[in-house]
């Protein structure tokens, strides 16, 4: 039961990483793709009417995370309490941004929350990825100590230990450049004109750096946490995870070359999948690491809910999880194709 | 130092909570009326509803913005603000809040894009189709709200594992909490309220300024006929059985409402009056004998015990700020049902368009719907007070411990400053579509 909401953890995280992801690429790159405000017009109606929907896997996640591992979230949310805040305020930012863009016909009233868009995303992907660095980290956990951490210290992974620090940067710079990378294969596949053909030549440049500054990060994680590697021979999910992170990362160094729009959009999909897949896989049972020492790690088993809270959870998380699809479906199906930013009612948007 | 900390989590827990519900009582209330006039638009294929709901549709897309931006901290603030809560009662009361995020947010989520920008690419079928998704899901969203709050206000389906915090014990007693389903029957009218009085302030609005009278005399049609029903139920019988409702379960702050000390049959009701907590009584009051045991109890002579019945440390804390809560909530309700009637006679007679005094009021009104709505709330919280989770866990136990007041009232500060700036560019816009008014057909602007 916790093992499979375990799992179920990692897969919301997944589908926020995968859809979220493309959105929040193709925002941060709205100055280099889209060059004026028509581009800038296209490159919004391509993330389309569907971004809530790609961000609600986040805030859905949140709720798993509460009603699964409760102890998890009591733990890191105040540890990470300032810089929680700032992804809040970015999103809150963000999605203003997004929302009323359209909103007025004025050159100056665009431009402002172009730049107000393209920014919240740039931070968000940074943020995203640092916390991610500090999962795989760990942070200095005690018993019956309330933990709370500093921005950054010395920024060295051993000793006095800050939210940033070499590591921790290292996967922001890293998810930041394959979130670009991934929202240009999106518009690459979605939009059209200018914007496309510049997603187009972009997902030539940004995937192979993606893909070196993985080879980076890789050995960087192998000196902050050398068992994690060591872990993953006798993990079978593991492999698997391995693998499809290496077919996605043939499909993202070939796919751009021969012009294979789809072929780069779902290497793109899978090799976030696969990366995130075997963190999960090697990380497991562990949630929060402890620097100072394995007996103080939240794990899986000690961190989460009462085994009939989750039992009775598994009952409707299913049926909610494929309704979604439903929903997304209905209105997908309007939206196939190409983005024309002259198809909406009201104002294009 | 502690008591401190408790202090600054509270204040801001409850100004985003406050905040951010302005925006989803209105998108709650204004749902129902937007699809029941795509509906007669698409039998009847009158423009007049189309119209209508493309109007309304945009102040929705902007209100619902707001209301989604501003909903993301709330979830969060469990976690960041009130850890010790989250890990005390996170098996049970994180059931409702995920399942709120996988039921109506992505329901939501899925159709308001289509709703807001939409109606051409789905045709009006579709488009008829995704306005009742965005009102169904931002309904449902209401309902596990209520069910996380009413176990807060009275736990049901729940047992204490090892540990002592609690887990679920049965998601039917969960879900279906009888205080949850009371609550959802009394907030979902007073959101109806809400929007009725929004829509029929802005048909008063229209017709005083003299033009765009066809669509003013529909809103005030809508609002006024809606506007009457609604705050009525809101009275009668929703707000009357949860008022039953809190009496039996929540004698203290049923008490501490009322300004009531002294035990005792035959309770008086109090109109007017200012609770002295200090000499425990209530100053210069104006009181109806016996209706308090009539409406607590449903006879005139039952005992309806006063504060003095109860330990001192199971008082609400504010019972100032309770009592007036409570009394701006039914005084201001009872003000809704006189107003809407007598728009509604005014109406019937053919009169109301001429009446200009009246429709200045309903035009002015709209603010006060939110008031109530707030001080409801308020009455709500407060009431529950010094429980976070009535006669379990006590609110001072709740809050992270690991997070310093000084954090706390920088992140309250910066929500004051961010929320300031929101709300103003909320007024902005809702005020241009206002002006900008209806206009005819799909090909506009």
């Amino acid at each position: 039961m916790v093992e499979l909401w375990f799992a179920i953890l990692c897969l919301m995280l997944v589908m926020f990483a995968v859809l979220g992801g493309w959105d929040f690429g193709a925002g941060a790159l709205h100055f280099i793709a889209a060059r004026n405000q028509d581009e800038r017009r296209m490159l919004i109606a391509a993330i389309g009417p569907l971004w809530t929907w790609n961000e609600v896997w986040l805030v859905a996640g949140g709720g798993v995370l509460f009603v699964a591992f409760p102890r998890v979230l009591a733990i890191s949310f105040p540890a990470y309490y300032l810089a929680l805040f700032l992804v809040l305020w970015t999103l809150i930012l963000r999605g203003i941004a997004l929302e009323v863009r359209g909103l007025i016909d004025s050159g100056l009233w665009r431009a402002f929350w172009d730049t107000a868009f393209a920014a919240a995303n740039i931070l968000l992907a940074i943020l995203f990825g640092a916390a991610i660095g500090n999962v795989v980290r760990g942070m200095p956990l005690q018993a019956d100590v309330p933990l709370s951490l500093p921005l950054f210290t010395n920024f060295g992974v051993r000793g006095p230990l800050g939210i940033l620090d070499w590591y921790t940067v290292s996967v922001a710079v890293f998810t930041l450049v394959c979130l670009c990378a991934h929202g240009a294969s999106y518009l690459a596949l979605k939009a059209e004109g200018e914007v496309y053909r510049r997603a187009k030549a972009l997902t030539k440049w940004l995937w192979p750096i993606a893909v070196v500054l993985l080879l980076v990060v890789s050995a960087e994680t192998f000196y902050v946490r050398p068992e994690l590697f060591t872990r993953m021979a006798d993990r079978p999910l593991a492999w698997i995870a391995l693998l499809l992170t290496a077919g996605g990362t043939a499909a993202i160094l070939t796919g751009p070359r021969a012009g294979a729009e789809a072929r780069t959009f779902w290497g793109g999909c899978v090799f976030i999948t696969g990366l995130l897949g075997s963190a999960a896989a090697s990380l497991f049972p562990v949630i929060l690491y402890s620097t100072v020492s394995g007996q103080y790690s939240i794990t899986a088993y000690n961190g989460s809910s009462d085994a009939s809270s989750l039992r009775a959870a598994s009952y409707w998380w299913p049926v909610a999880f494929a309704l979604s699809f439903v929903y997304f479906w209905f209105v997908g199906k309007h939206y196939r194709g190409r983005a024309q930013t002259s198809q909406y009612g009201h104002d294009p948007q | 130092m502690t008591d401190d900390a408790a202090f600054w989590h509270r204040i801001q827990f409850a100004f985003t909570i406050v905040y951010h519900y302005l925006f989803p009582q209105l998108t709650m209330g204004l749902a129902w009326f937007l699809v029941a006039w795509k509906w007669l638009h698409l039998r009847t294929g009158d423009p007049r509803y189309g119209d209508a709901a493309r109007l309304w549709t945009r102040i929705f897309g902007i209100n619902f913005a707001v209301g989604v931006v501003t909903g993301i901290p709330m979830e969060f603030q469990f976690g960041t603000n009130w850890s010790s809560f989250s890990k005390y009662a996170g098996g049970v009361i994180g059931q409702s809040l995920a399942m709120e995020g996988m039921f109506s947010f992505f329901f939501e989520s899925a159709f308001i894009g289509a709703m807001v920008w939409g109606e051409k690419r789905l045709g009006p079928r579709n488009h008829f189709l995704a306005t009742l998704g965005v009102a169904l899901g931002s309904w449902l969203s209401g309902y596990f709200i209520l069910v996380t709050n009413a176990f807060m206000q009275a736990p049901s389906g729940y047992a204490f594992a090892a540990d002592g915090s609690l887990r679920l014990a049965s998601l039917s007693d969960f879900l279906l909490n009888r205080w949850a389903l009371i609550e959802f029957c009394h907030n979902q009218c007073a959101a109806i309220v809400t929007g009725a009085f929004a829509i029929a302030a802005l048909g008063a609005f229209y017709v005083l300024r003299g033009d765009n009278g066809s669509q003013g005399r529909l809103f005030l049609k809508w609002g006024a006929a809606v506007g009457l029903v609604a705050s009525a139920i809101v009275a009668f019988p929703t707000g009357d059985a949860q008022a039953k409702m809190v009496a039996r379960l929540q004698p203290q702050a049923l008490a501490a409402m009322e300004g009531r000390f002294q035990s005792g049959p035959i309770a008086e009701i109090t109109l007017i009056g200012q609770p002295d907590v200090q000499k425990r009584q209530l100053d210069n009051p104006i009181r109806v004998p016996g209706m308090l045991s009539f409406l607590a109890f449903g006879t005139f002579h039952s005992d309806v015990p006063g504060l003095g019945a109860f330990p001192e440390d199971t008082w609400p804390t504010n019972i100032e700020l309770l009592y007036y809560g409570f009394h701006v909530m039914a005084g201001l309700g009872t003000l809704f049902i006189l107003l809407m009637a007598l728009a509604n006679l005014q109406q019937i007679r053919g009169r109301l368009e001429s009446s200009r005094r009246l429709l200045w009021i309903l035009m002015l009104a709209f603010p006060f719907p939110f008031i109530a709505n707030t001080a409801g709330w308020v009455t709500a919280e407060l009431g529950r007070q010094p429980w976070l989770v009535y006669g379990l866990f006590r609110t001072r136990d709740g809050y992270s411990a690991a997070v310093s007041s000084g954090d706390t009232l920088f992140t309250l500060i910066g929500f004051a400053g961010l929320y300031f700036v929101v709300g103003l560019l909320y007024v902005f816009l809702v005020g241009r579509e206002v002006l900008h008014g209806a206009s005819p057909g799909l090909e506009h602007a």
